[in-house]
């Protein structure tokens, strides 16, 4: 129950909800590997409102697991920081509304 | 929007995914003794979820059921559709209901959410408890469905049709969610009945408006 398998040098990126509908993209392949901490701003780049809209409110999962999003100014730590790394599966996950 | 569950093993998911797609005979389900979660886009069965906690040493069988409401703090809703990331929203139901059944002393869970369009005044989540006694089968359902509304990974858009447009819903503060369209909504801020219920379960998603 994987997402299709992406592109040699890249990781899937999932949409959902107010994300999906602000990129009109349920998924793709970006370049990997990528700093977690420039992800949000790669995504401005690339969807200009986005982090306002719907970033500043959502959460980040690498495959299936919530990861704690650094700040894009944050050097400190660098040594541990994570890395998102081809093959991964990773999720925008914007505030739930089930029942 | 299509349902987010991947098609298996397929090379071309979006050249398949034309239009989303009612996947009746697909349930997505997981089950371990005395705990049942799944994600279906079938109507969801009374039936077979109580006896999924059927147990001769229940003296209690607790079941709620949340359905579509017709609008949102009275703006008319013409119909709901909820999506998920299906593999993560059924790892988190089933934490929850492993959690839910040791602190309750729970002879059975089961938890089901409906996905895709669900027509006003339809089930789209069905819980139910088995319990010896009946106290704890009401605490159970009850917090079972407050942390289902908190952190389960599903999501839920309601259209309000015409000018309205749709809005993604959020849980946790009951207001209105993000616009899809361009019209406007009336900025109807306060309090959804029902949709508070899952406020602050989940402290990690930054400050409230």
């Amino acid at each position: 129950m994987s997402a299709p398998k992406p592109p040699k040098g890249h990781f899937n990126l999932l949409y959902f909800a107010s994300a999906s509908s602000h990129t009109g993209k349920d998924m793709e392949a970006l370049p990997a590997p990528l700093p977690l901490r420039k992800l949000f701003d790669t995504l401005e780049e690339r969807y200009q409102g986005i982090r306002a809209t719907v970033l500043d409110h959502s959460l980040v999962t690498i495959n299936l697991s919530y990861v704690d999003m650094p700040s894009s100014e944050d050097k400190d730590g660098e040594d541990n920081a994570v890395v998102i790394q081809e093959g991964d599966e990773v999720a925008i996950i914007p505030p739930v509304s089930s029942g | 929007m299509a349902t987010q569950q991947p098609t298996q093993g397929d090379e071309h998911p979006r050249a398949q995914q034309p239009q989303p797609q009612p996947q009746s005979s697909d349930p997505t389900e997981i089950s371990e003794p005395s705990i049942y979660v799944a994600l279906t886009h079938d109507h969801l069965s009374y039936q077979s979820t109580i006896d999924r906690v059927r147990s001769p040493e229940a003296g209690a069988i607790v079941v709620f059921a949340g359905t579509t409401r017709n609008n949102f703090n009275s703006l008319p809703v013409q119909h709901l559709s909820y999506t998920s990331y299906a593999p993560l929203a059924l790892r988190t139901m089933l934490t929850i209901c492993r959690s839910i059944l040791t602190k309750h002393g729970l002879k059975g869970i089961a938890m089901v959410h409906r996905l895709g369009v669900v027509p006003i005044g339809e089930e789209s989540i069905l819980i139910a408890v088995s319990s010896p006694h009946r106290q704890a089968a009401w605490r159970a359902g009850e917090e079972a469905l407050e942390e289902c509304k908190a952190k389960v990974e599903v999501w839920k858009r309601e259209e309000f049709g015409g000018e309205g447009g749709g809005v993604w819903r959020a849980n946790r503060d009951g207001a209105i969610g993000v616009k899809v369209d361009e019209p406007r909504i009336g900025e109807g801020k306060g309090k959804g009945d029902e949709d508070e219920g899952g406020n602050g379960g989940r402290k990690d998603y930054g400050e409230e408006k």
